[in-house]
């Protein structure tokens, strides 16, 4: 346990300076998030488990000097088991970095969960709500030999309890000196035969339990991965509808599943959905879109674009906080219409390719550029990372960011496969609405803490011109990074290519 | 303590020549034979304690304090048998397996410690697989409580042997411990078919189906090789006491969940329902046994067999009743005693019945079920018990 938790903390300490969360997104479970905990501002992973029940590493570190001891307990995010917490697991400290810290924690629940975090220290005590997603991504694999040894345990006592009811049929009721008879051989040699059949009929049924309850889990991961969208298109509007409901399975509920409507869709940063529409060659197009809802589905006046085929990417989150990622691919026709207004933006760069150079500096539409601080070394996968940002003006100066959607900046990670898609922010990668939701069930009233500053704080009207967001890119590949931020009132985005090893 | 008379089948000089046998070479009961019998007390102990700790602490890692006891049952079990197998000399007084001579029990209670063994890793692959609650009806619980059983199968088997080879006091002793390690048994059969028989289901036939399946198998099997007059209502008794043990003495010691999240506020471990009402059954059909005397085993299933069910209907029922009153909600009787896990008063009310029957034709056929069920299990543990009368290795 020891060397792991001091790589992690090399780790930490070597990229993670700033930090915020993600959604679960697309092949991107885990979760980054930056905090204020009470007077400690605090960096936190969650390496969720890919089988629950599962543990999850809690991986905390604290960029304020003082921390002693970080606690955590998994609720669920809304309604019951939100209240009551269990008993604290108290984090290993590492002895390398005395701020980084380790918890485990079990994870058993499907669905909208926090992870309750509390820090003390020579500065007083504080705590973090943190909102996780919690979703099998697969079932248990049996290791060959163990299934071998299961296979010949079960032979073994199968093959042994035959005999042993044979021997004490045969001879338990002899007396005390006398041999068996022929009546006790022959009802001896039926019992076998009846056990042997119990037996094998005992198998054949644990057989068809075990059987059936790897398909009940192997239902809760399917109905957990994102879900498709069927499109269709009535001029520019373009309507989206869940090709099938969406269940969230109630973990050791068997079949048992809660069906979320689009009724139960609440807003996430200041909308219900957030669609990407991807497309060009090497992801050169993007358009960042707000759809709105109309009954089970949702509609988007679409802006003037090119014709060819997008893949989408929408996000949605329920009202208990748990965010859901719906796929699809839709294929649009030339389209007149008016530039992206509001919040709703669009870019079109160069596409990504093998060979596309890994730029560290894009250049902005009014001429300032938006620089990438990258890391020395590259990046590596399943590495918390901050990706820190700055924006120079045309005269090389810092420039003010405005909020776009009530944060400094908005990340989209694509792996050039589709495999990777996630929706960063700086002001957490967790959805905002259940961040909003954790953070009002860590202030409410009844649980005496008290909000840190700048916690659910109000957004100035002018940021710095730099910013981080934390993120481990899950697996290795080639990606892109699409950065939009918000400058003179106009949404701005540049992208970046990058390998990951 | 009133004895009957040892069955006619035993020849008078070889169970003469047997007892004399026992009362010369041992004065008391082998410690091999306490040693099992540990082994068996520890197994329930340690089973339901591992109940209250997943109910109250949950399952945070394999080698939690229950699953440690429940293991060294098996292993006590294990020791036992292995030295009477070992210690066997006897050719007259052992069966022959795979070479070895021993007691009869001594083979079964062998084989079912190992099974319990050789369940923990399966069980602890798949609590990391398929959850860390409590779910009863898994392979892993399966081959454990199969183990489980055939200790105690082997215990009795062992001890019915000694009973018919003793006298006097030490046989009235080997007497009372097989009627324990039967209330034992009918605790772990009424583990078993908890999932039918939990409070809510208690006005639905399947509850009284389940119960019809298994439990007079067990007791009256046990309650007539005991050759008590009242051995059903012994085991009954044994059983309520055991189940009232548990649930009584388990509160009394202070717990808090380990794993979340949390729905109810866990101060202390939770225990298991309210025992079932099976003393009812018990007396009933220790009096038709005793009725009916020396009349067919087939007569005798087809009378005990319909009065066990009805009559344990004519008890749970309106107890049920009751159960899901406020009046209930109170550490006697337990009602208000919920796992750290269960959303019960947020995703549904405990305290109202389910019916698995939609329909009250389907529920008549179920009950149905349950009476030709009672006649076959009677005339099966009528038949393992004449069985185990006769065992004299």
């Amino acid at each position: 346990m020891k060397r792991p938790l001091h790589c992690a903390a090399f780790i930490f300490i070597a990229l993670l300076l700033f930090s915020s969360p993600l959604l679960a997104h697309v092949g991107s479970a885990d979760v980054y998030y930056e905090g204020d905990a009470g007077p400690y501002h605090l960096f936190v992973t969650v390496k969720l488990p890919p089988v629950i029940p599962g543990i999850a590493e809690m991986q905390v570190r604290s960029a304020t000097p003082g921390v002693e001891s970080i606690q955590t307990v998994l609720l669920r995010l809304t309604g019951p088991g939100s209240k009551l917490p269990s008993a604290p697991d108290l984090a290993q400290r590492s002895k390398v970095d005395p701020q980084f810290f380790v918890s485990n924690l079990w994870f058993m629940e499907y669905g909208a969960l926090q992870v309750r975090i509390e820090a003390r220290g020579t500065k007083g005590t504080g705590s973090l709500a943190v909102p996780v997603a919690s979703f099998p991504r697969q079932s248990l694999p049996m290791s060959p030999w163990f299934r071998v040894l299961g296979i010949v345990i079960l032979l073994a006592l199968t093959v042994s309890i035959v005999p042993i009811i044979g021997g004490v049929v045969r001879e338990a009721t002899v007396a005390p000196g006398e041999v068996p008879g022929p009546h006790n051989r022959r009802r001896a040699r039926t019992v076998m035969a009846f056990t042997l059949i119990a037996t094998a009929g005992l198998l054949y049924g644990n057989r068809t339990l075990w059987t059936r309850e790897a398909a009940t889990y192997d239902r809760s991961v399917e109905l957990l991965k994102p879900r498709r969208v069927i499109t269709s298109l009535d001029g520019n509007r373009l309507v989206l509808r869940l090709a099938s409901p969406l269940l969230l399975p109630i973990a050791g509920r068997g079949k048992v599943t809660r069906e979320i409507r689009m009724a139960d869709v609440i807003p996430d940063h200041g909308h219900l959905m957030h669609l990407f529409l991807v497309g060009g060659p090497g992801m050169s197009r993007l358009w960042h879109l707000h759809p709105e809802r109309a009954g089970e589905t949702f509609t988007q006046r679409l802006p003037a674009m090119d014709g060819g085929q997008y893949r989408l990417f929408a996000e949605i989150v329920d009202k208990d906080g748990f965010p859901w990622t719906l796929v699809g691919e839709v294929g649009l026709p030339q389209l007149a219409g008016e530039a992206p207004a509001g919040d709703d933006s669009q870019w079109q760069g160069t596409p990504s390719s093998p060979s596309s150079p890994e730029l560290d500096s894009a250049l902005l539409p009014d001429g300032a550029r938006l620089i990438w601080e990258k890391p020395g070394g590259g990046l590596k996968a399943n590495v918390p990372t901050s990706f820190r940002f700055r924006v120079e003006g045309k005269d090389g100066k810092p420039a003010t960011l405005e909020p776009y959607m009530g944060m400094a900046a908005h990340m989209i990670v694509m792996c050039s496969d589709f495999s990777v898609f996630a929706h960063l922010h700086p002001s957490g990668s967790v959805p905002m609405a259940a961040l909003d939701i954790a953070q009002a069930g860590l202030f409410a009233p009844s649980s005496g803490a008290m909000p840190a500053m700048g916690a659910m704080a109000h957004v100035p009207e002018q940021l710095p011109s730099s910013f981080a967001i934390p993120y481990g890119v899950p697996h290795p590949g080639r990606y892109r990074l699409v950065v939009q931020i918000k400058r003179s009132g106009q949404v701005q985005t540049a992208a970046f290519d990058t390998l990951v090893q | 303590m009133s004895v009957t008379s040892v069955p006619q089948s035993l020849t008078p000089s070889a169970v003469s020549r047997a007892r004399d046998e026992v009362s010369a070479k041992k004065a008391s009961i082998p410690w091999s034979i306490w040693l099992m019998a540990s082994g068996i007390a520890m197994g329930l102990t340690g089973g339901s304690w591992d109940f209250a700790w997943h109910m109250s602490i949950g399952r945070e890692r394999f080698w939690t304090l229950p699953h440690m006891m429940v293991q060294s049952a098996a292993l006590f079990v294990a020791v036992a048998s292995i030295h009477q197998i070992v210690t066997a000399r006897d050719r007259e007084t052992t069966v022959g397996v795979f070479g070895l001579r021993a007691p009869a029990g001594s083979f079964l209670a062998l084989w079912g410690s190992v099974a319990m063994i050789a369940s923990a890793p399966f069980d602890n692959w798949w609590h990391n697989a398929y959850g860390l609650d409590v779910q009863v009806a898994t392979p892993p619980h399966g081959l454990l409580s199969i183990g489980f059983f055939a200790t105690q199968v082997g215990a009795m088997t062992l001890l019915a042997s000694l009973i018919h080879r003793s006298t006097g006091a030490l046989r009235a002793r080997m007497v009372r411990l097989l009627l324990a390690i039967g209330s034992i048994s009918v605790v772990l059969m009424t583990v078993l078919i908890m999932p039918a028989t939990v409070r809510m289901y208690m006005h639905s036939a399947v509850c009284y189906l389940a119960v019809a399946l298994v439990i007079p198998i067990v007791m009256i099997a046990v309650g007539q090789a005991s050759l008590h007059k009242w051995g059903c209502t012994m085991i009954g008794l044994g059983y309520t006491a055991l189940g009232l043990a548990a649930e009584w003495l388990w509160p009394l010691v202070p717990a808090r969940p380990k794993l979340g999240p949390v729905y109810h506020d866990i101060t202390h471990l939770i225990p298991l329902q309210f025992p079932l009402l099976l003393i009812v059954p018990a007396v009933v059909a220790d009096v038709i046994l005793q009725r009916t005397g020396s009349r067919s085993a087939w007569l005798k299933a087809l009378c005990v067999g319909p009065a066990f069910v009805l009559s344990y209907l004519a008890a749970q029922w309106p107890f049920a009743s009751f159960l899901n009153t406020p009046a209930a909600r109170n550490w006697i009787f337990g009602t208000g005693y919920f796992s750290y896990f269960d959303p019960a008063g947020f995703q549904y009310d405990p305290y109202q019945f389910r019916q698995v029957e939609h329909t009250a034709s389907a529920f008549a056929i179920t009950l149905a079920w349950a009476f030709v069920a009672s006649i076959l299990t009677t005339r099966v543990g009528l038949g393992w018990g004449s069985w185990m009368r006769r065992v004299q290795r």
